[in-house]
């Protein structure tokens, strides 16, 4: 009897597995393929598509916009991974020492953001960077630095850092949950050690904690590659992609030409591209964090 | 340890069961529809239309006439059940689009000018020629060139909801005194003037929100595109008979915007408000105008502190020295239309034709007009004295300006795309008008090699 709770027969998985398996081919799997399948044709929606072959495939690796939006991206990735998973790592090691008071209450606060709605994010950042009313500049102005104050989302040059911003504001609690809960499996007895020893604050930051988190700083990176890479609801609410192109990013210039610009086929086509570019940026990661390690 | 096993089963039993019921659920949706359809091959059963729009019940003045008349249908028809989704305008929009790539467009909807051919192309709606021409009192009773913006040929795809206009010049008459401009503006190099004058005095000449890109092109430049090109140009590039967006003319349109940017005529966060808030500097009497189209009239009725309300007067962009084009146009028609499945027949079609002159007739058009709206019939017997002041002042501009046409509701969506993040591309410095023109040429040319 026992055995048959930690061992149940193979009908039984595959009983218990095969509608949640069958969704996720549903929800996931078809439309990955129906994507693929509407790559290789002009199409506006509706009955009438003509069959192009790789044509779609052809313009995108010359156009221009789309590079310009996967740099952008690119930025934003760098931008977080530094941003997010930076800031969650100091707090998390701060999290460990003794001088800060009231870490349960800092942890709540600080994941708050994470499950506030992307639309509702956007809203309020937009808010807060908004020229005649915005508490940005008016803070700015308050304590006399007046010189900073800038057009935040219409000035080009800056725009895509300004909409960095708020995208790792909202994660940045994200990636202390998870690096504290590997924080909390490392024995206590370590860290007393090292303390023994003499190893304090920053040392003991770089040649213990570093180390033995490796690991999961390695899957953060990868989940802030994959998160960084389809980001769109942000930068929808916030600019939608302008001033101009300036803050495009891939999914939005996806969004734009199945949306309105009715080109359904070449907007599929776009999104197989950030599929693609994702999985390579995601493996070439990979090897790079690897190889440091090993 | 049994019982915890029976809990587990039962868990396990619940969560199998919760995604059995949850894909049963998406069934049932699907199954209903043969259904229905079956229901009304015979005539004189209950006929069900599905109905997707943009009024919400705001008390706007589209929306105020449009619940009337659907009322006094219901009334008229009680054999028939409206199934009605309200969505509000830019949502709209992204659903419409959604569902028609879905094959899954609703019984009766709302469509722009611009979708009308990627619609009519996939077989999704048909013209409604007959419907019209069996109904001649119907079809006489729309203003002069309503119908333009959804006329592909002789046919007509589009009972229109509106006609107005997208650019007027909403100013304050006692900032522009007291910058010394006593009259408005009677050329473009006057009103280049005015601007510099404005600007001195420390005002925000014109306040202006692109956020949503649209703004530029459709408020400012279809009309200033047309004081130079005229709209014989606009026609061709429509027709695609030859004209070219890197004609000099329309160039120097694109140059008179750029060098309102370089006079700073604008506020300098233009591309990150929308158009609602753009009217916020006018309000606290920070700029002294701002181009919007008529929907604006009663939004600045209601909104306005009264001071500024009672200063506000209306004009349009003056001619421009050497422009080819009228000097009394504006750009402006029907932008949107109701229109009704091509997949409808018999007796639900009867019914959807029976809807779309119940949203064209006078229960429609009366209450609209009489808070300041724009329909598209003419409205014979009105109470004049329940227009508001602004509503006044625009009808007597409206005795001499002629319609043109207005770029994003003529053009392909994807030319429009092009021009749109253009402009602000043009508006932040990184792209001169001729590079622009050269762009939106570009695309124009690669939509007709497909």
């Amino acid at each position: 009897m026992e055995r048959g709770l930690f061992k149940p027969k193979s009908r039984v998985f595959i009983g218990y597995l095969a509608l949640p398996v069958l969704w996720y081919v549903f929800v996931v799997v078809m439309p990955l393929i129906l994507a693929l399948k509407y790559s290789l044709y002009d199409w506006s929606g509706g009955p009438r598509m003509r069959f192009v072959g790789l044509s779609n495939y052809a313009e995108l690796i010359k156009d221009t916009d789309f590079w310009l939006s996967f740099k952008n991206n690119v930025i934003i990735t760098l931008l977080c991974i530094v941003g997010q998973i930076g800031i969650a790592f100091v707090l998390a090691a701060l999290m460990t020492t003794r001088v800060l008071k009231f870490k349960e209450f800092h942890r709540t606060v600080i994941f708050l953001p994470v499950v506030l709605s992307a639309v509702v994010i956007g809203f309020i950042w937009t808010l807060i960077y908004n020229q005649q009313i915005g508490i940005l500049n008016w803070v700015l102005r308050a304590i006399g630095l007046e010189s900073l104050i800038k057009p935040w989302l219409d000035d080009p040059k800056i725009v895509i850092y300004s909409v960095s911003v708020p995208l790792i504001w909202q994660y940045i609690g994200f990636y202390l949950v998870i690096l504290m809960a590997s924080l909390q499996s490392i024995p206590k007895e370590i860290f007393e050690a090292a303390e023994i020893d003499g190893a304090d604050g920053f040392k003991r930051t770089i040649y213990i904690i570093l180390p033995l988190l490796a690991d999961t700083l390695k899957v953060s990176v990868m989940l802030c590659i994959a998160g960084n890479m389809k980001v769109f609801d942000h930068i929808y609410v916030m600019t939608g992609g302008g001033p101009g192109k300036s803050s495009m990013v891939m999914a939005q210039y996806a969004y734009n030409n199945s949306f309105i610009m009715f080109k359904l086929g070449y907007g599929s086509t776009i999104s197989v591209g950030i599929l693609v570019l994702s999985l390579a940026i995601i493996l070439l990661s990979r090897k790079l964090m690897g190889g440091k390690t090993q | 340890m049994k019982n915890s096993r029976f809990i587990k089963r039962v868990l396990a039993i619940l969560v199998v069961f919760g995604l059995v019921l949850s894909l049963a659920a998406c069934k049932k949706k699907t199954a209903e529809q043969p259904q229905q359809s079956s229901q009304n091959k015979n005539i004189e059963e209950k006929i069900t239309l599905t109905f997707t729009h943009m009024f919400t019940n705001d008390g706007s003045a589209i929306s105020d006439g449009f619940y009337n008349a659907l009322n006094e249908y219901k009334k008229a028809h009680p054999n028939v059940t409206i199934k009605q989704e309200a969505l509000s305008h830019d949502t709209y929009e992204t659903k419409i689009k959604t569902l028609a790539a879905g094959g899954e467009l609703p019984d009766v909807f709302v469509i722009k000018g611009s979708m009308v051919d990627p619609f009519y192309n996939n077989g999704q709606i048909a013209p409604l020629n007959d419907a019209l021409d069996s109904d001649m009192a119907w079809k006489n009773s729309f203003v002069e060139g309503a119908f333009d913006d959804f006329k592909r040929g002789d046919k007509i795809l589009g009972i229109p909801i509106q006609v107005q206009p997208t650019s007027l010049i909403f100013y304050n008459r006692e900032i522009f005194k007291e910058a010394g401009i006593n009259e408005f503006p009677k050329d473009w190099n006057e009103f280049k003037d005015a601007v510099k004058k404005l600007r001195a005095k420390g005002y925000i000449p014109i306040t202006a929100g692109n956020k949503g890109k649209w703004l530029v092109e459709s408020c400012i430049l279809s009309t200033l595109g047309d004081r130079f090109t005229g709209t014989d140009w606009f026609v061709s590039i429509r027709d695609r008979k030859g004209a070219k967006f890197t004609d000099p003319e329309f160039v120097n349109a694109l140059r008179a915007i750029d060098e309102l940017v370089k006079m700073k005529a604008f506020n300098s966060d233009i591309n990150s408000l929308d158009n609602n808030q753009q009217r916020t500097l006018y309000y606290n009497k920070k700029a002294a105008m701002f181009f919007e189209g008529g929907w604006a009239i009663s939004l600045v009725t209601n909104e306005a502190p009264k001071d500024v309300l009672d200063a506000t007067e209306l004009a349009i962009i003056p001619p421009v020295p050497g422009g080819k084009g009228l000097p009394n146009t504006v750009s402006g028609g029907a932008g949107w239309a109701f229109q009704i499945n091509a997949n409808l027949d018999g007796s639900k079609k009867n019914a959807a034709i029976e809807l779309l002159k119940a949203l064209s007739s006078e229960a429609y058009s009366r209450p609209m007009l009489e808070k300041g709206g724009f329909p598209a019939t003419k409205v014979t017997n009105y109470d004049e004295s329940k227009l508001s002041t602004l509503a006044k002042k625009y009808q007597q501009l409206a005795k001499n300006i002629k319609y043109v046409p207005v770029y994003d509701v003529q053009l392909s969506p994807g030319v429009i795309e092009v021009m749109n993040s253009g402009l602000q591309d043009m508006i932040i410095g990184t792209l001169t008008p001729e590079k622009l023109a050269q762009k939106i040429q570009q695309e124009y040319e690669r939509e007709a090699s497909k």
